[in-house]
């Protein structure tokens, strides 16, 4: 086991590397961040370009920028932005809190939701309640979620008016930008519920269960959940990494203010250290998340921990 | 049911809190696109940096919602020395929002600290280059010696790098504790900010242009125009800033709120690529002008929310002439002019824009439609914004026709005459012609208000007999706004002069 989990660590820590090597080369691929600081200024000369790329460490060959930004992630400093000089940590630390949340509440929803939708569909295969799970998870499936959030957004921000249509400024913010994110993912998650759990259900111990007098309840949640764990596990850590990436789109839609939202700026002004500490820190996350649910595989299933 | 109506009941509650407290007494929430993230003033030129910064700082005049210059830390001022020195006389008994004393050092200190190693790591340094010293006479009394003449200069003393900034608390603090906690002599000071959220203003009862009438101003950033409008829906902000053109309906429609559209800074043309291709020829380019209906983008894609331009000017800038007008529509005669530079039917030309601009992909369209009625086979292009403008426009890999938008909030054409036309700069990729740059160096040291005026102006009617562009419009800035909101006068520049205003 402790083989095992060195390994993985180092793998995990050599992809995040090649992460960072790949973000620092990609986004200085095109544009100038010292033109883009410039826009709207009257007349600027090579020279001022000159001095800004200067003052922003831009002059320096590609492998000391790199080696600089890598140094500073391994000690904590993840320098400052170009845009107003602001340290990168603070925005982190503000954001990624953030967006850690979200995307918790998120998934803590839709496995709440998906878990007991997906076990009904299998038990009662075929019928009509069946039936309407399938379509409305086909449903949603096929929403692209930042229509979806701007539909909550009528409904619920403006005609309604029950919740706020954007920010994380009050409790019910995360409402809207949640439920957005967990109704996709329910929809995906409801089927693969379904049918392994329709898998389990035709295993004979689940015949045996029934036959010693359980109770359906204790049948379902005890013997056949537990057994259809592996599978769920290995999906939903997998993803953590995807919800990631629609929280970029969810966020912006709803002004909350976390790594997606500092991500997408970041991109459009060219601001390289937030750029690429933004990356490197969710690529960790995720990283370290798959990492976990390796592990958590050994808990729940102990033929593999004995392994 | 019982339960989930006492649930609704709570999220209720809770989604009221933030909208009561935006519509507390005297407090007026706007939303801004972009968190400037540092709000010292020689750090940035974004126009959210204005729009909030001219609510905490002043300069020494100040320009009305008018766009004229009045007199603000300085009561007068006067020319000397053949324009080469402006003496100013300062307000007596200004105070900054900590305290401290504004004076001539103050003034000093400022300009000092624009023109010198800190300036040079910001964008603002380069507009002030023409200043060589500025010596104080007595605590009331700076004089501002110009190294070379600048005939914007007393406009650009009005915002941006050249607010005055205070020397004892900048000197102790630091410029990176100064950029979150700035501290200026305006009517409103800075009592919080959340990076990337919000910023709040609170007012100063002691500005020397008597106490504002608001009690707090809140900015929030949202990037969303579409976020943006629901927030306005929901009355949870008052003012929300550059609404698209295609959410100008909603708001209209909405009986709380209205849509305040004046004339803004920015025009927008599309230039030639007149070194290379079919647009090198002057009779493509007039042609191409004349087969354009602009009149009718106005009207329909903008929805009136513009005006049409002869050149790269809009009415409120200096050097416009009022008399100049843009080449009319005539498809007929385009033909003819096609056909007499031997352009065969069919000819391939293509309008290269930046693909983030919803509204320019309409009139990109538009144009391609009339130009392909001329008989080109005309194409469009969307790029991403930062490589469309940093690395395909400045090194001249455009195809014949780009969308540029461009004007400074000191509404002077040479702002974008010299660097649109001059060789060598750095948006200019194609254009190399002596007898303009001579036209646009000259002008730069002319002091004659009238004199410079007609200057500019033959620089505008040049460029349009060369016809180096086709002029669009000049696009307004739109506001939506709620109807509490009073005695609001929309800028069209930006800057929010707030003084006055005030909330139901």
């Amino acid at each position: 086991m402790l083989g095992f989990l060195i390994r993985r660590v180092l793998q995990a820590a050599f992809v995040v590397l090649v992460v960072t090597l790949l973000v620092a080369w990609a986004v200085r691929l095109s544009g100038d961040p010292a033109v883009m600081l410039t826009q709207g200024a009257g007349s600027v000369t090579a020279k001022d370009l000159a001095n800004i790329r200067t003052g922003l460490g831009l002059d320096r060959p590609f492998s000391a920028q790199y080696l600089g930004f890598l140094g500073g992630m391994l000690t904590g400093d993840m320098g400052r932005s170009f845009i107003g000089g602001t340290s990168v940590g603070l925005l982190i630390r503000h954001a990624l809190p953030l967006t850690i949340l979200l995307a918790v509440v998120s998934l803590a929803l839709s496995i709440a939701a998906s878990i007991p939708l997906g076990i009904h569909a299998a038990v009662k295969r075929g019928g009509t309640a069946d039936q309407v799970i399938r379509i409305l998870s086909l449903v949603g499936l096929s929403f692209p979620n930042f229509w979806l959030g701007l539909m909550l957004v009528l409904i619920f921000g403006i005609n309604l008016g029950w919740l706020p249509p954007s920010g994380a400024g009050e409790v019910s913010g995360i409402v809207m930008p949640a439920a957005t994110l967990a109704i996709i993912l329910t929809a995906t998650n409801v089927r693969l519920v379904r049918s392994t759990m329709l898998d389990t259900l035709s295993q004979q111990y689940i015949m045996v269960a029934r036959s010693k007098g359980l109770k359906q309840r204790v049948v379902l949640y005890r013997h056949a959940l537990r057994n259809c764990a592996i599978p769920l596990v290995t999906y939903i850590g997998l993803q953590f990494g995807g919800l990631i990436g629609g929280v970029v789109v969810v966020e912006r839609v709803f002004n909350w203010p976390g790594m997606g939202s500092l991500a997408f700026d970041a991109v459009s002004s060219r601001d390289y250290p937030v750029l690429q500490a933004v990356v490197t820190v969710l690529a960790a996350l995720i990283v370290t998340v798959n990492l976990a649910v390796d592990v958590a595989y050994g808990l729940l299933d102990p033929r593999i921990r004995s392994e | 049911m019982k339960f989930r109506n006492r649930l609704l009941a709570a999220c209720a509650a809770t989604a009221f809190i933030w909208p009561m407290a935006a519509r507390a007494a005297g407090t007026l929430t706007l939303a801004q696109v972009q968190d400037p993230a540092s709000y010292d003033p020689i750090d940035t030129f974004l126009l959210a940096w204005g729009q909030i910064g001219t609510s905490i700082f002043d300069g020494l005049v100040q320009r009305g919602a008018d766009m004229q210059l009045k007199p603000a830390l300085a009561t007068s001022w006067e020319m000397l020395d053949n324009n080469m020195r402006i003496r100013f006389k300062l307000r007596d008994g200004v105070t900054f929002q900590n305290g401290e004393k504004f004076d001539a050092d103050a003034v000093k200190f400022t300009f000092d600290r624009l023109l010198g190693p800190d300036g040079a790591k910001g964008p603002q340094q380069s507009n002030y280059t023409a200043i060589s010293a500025v010596n104080v006479i007595d605590p009331l009394m700076v004089d501002i010696v110009l190294k070379r003449p600048d005939p914007v200069m007393l406009t650009k003393l009005a915002g941006y790098g050249a607010v005055i900034v205070p020397p004892k608390y900048l000197s102790r603090v630091g410029h990176a504790e100064f950029a979150i906690h700035p501290i200026g002599t305006g009517s409103f000071k800075v009592v919080d900010y959340q990076p990337k959220v919000s910023i709040t203003l609170d007012a100063y009862p002691a500005y020397w242009g008597g106490a504002p009438k608001l009690d707090h101003v809140i900015f929030r950033f949202i990037a969303e125009p579409d976020t943006e409008v629901a927030e306005l829906q929901a009355g949870r902000i008052d003012i929300a800033i550059n609404v698209p053109i295609s959410l100008t309906g909603t708001i209209a429609k909405d009986p709380k709120l209205f849509v305040a559209s004046v004339p803004g800074p920015t025009v927008t043309v599309l230039r030639f690529n007149t070194a290379n291709g079919v647009t090198k020829d002057e009779r493509v380019r007039k042609a191409m002008i004349m087969g354009v209906d602009r009149t009718a983008i106005i009207k329909s894609i903008l929805q009136g929310n513009g005006t049409e331009v002869a050149s790269f000017q809009g009415s409120l800038s200096f050097g416009y002439d009022p008399a100049q007008k843009p080449l009319p529509f005539d498809p007929a005669k385009a033909r003819a002019l096609l056909k007499e530079a031997g352009i065969a039917a069919g000819t391939p030309v293509q309008i290269d824009f930046r693909g983030n601009d919803a509204t320019f992909r309409e009139v990109a369209q538009a144009t391609a439609g009339y130009l392909s009625a001329i008989g080109l086979k005309a194409g469009v292009k969307p790029y991403e914004q930062n490589l469309f403008t940093n690395d395909i426009i400045p090194n001249g890999k455009t195809a014949e026709m780009f969308q540029f938008g461009w004007g400074g909030w000191t509404f002077d054409y040479d702002n974008t005459a010299y660097l649109m036309y001059h060789s060598g700069e750095h948006w200019n990729p194609y254009d190399k012609d002596p007898a303009l740059d001579k036209m646009l160096e000259d002008q730069r040291s002319i002091t004659d208000r009238d004199t410079r005026e007609k200057a500019l102006q033959a620089i505008a009617h040049y460029v349009a007999d060369h016809t180096l562009e086709l002029p669009l419009y000049n696009i307004n800035t739109i506001y939506g706004v709620n109807k509490r909101v009073k005695n609001l006068t929309p800028p069209a520049d930006n800057r929010f002069l707030l003084n006055d205003v005030t909330v139901e």
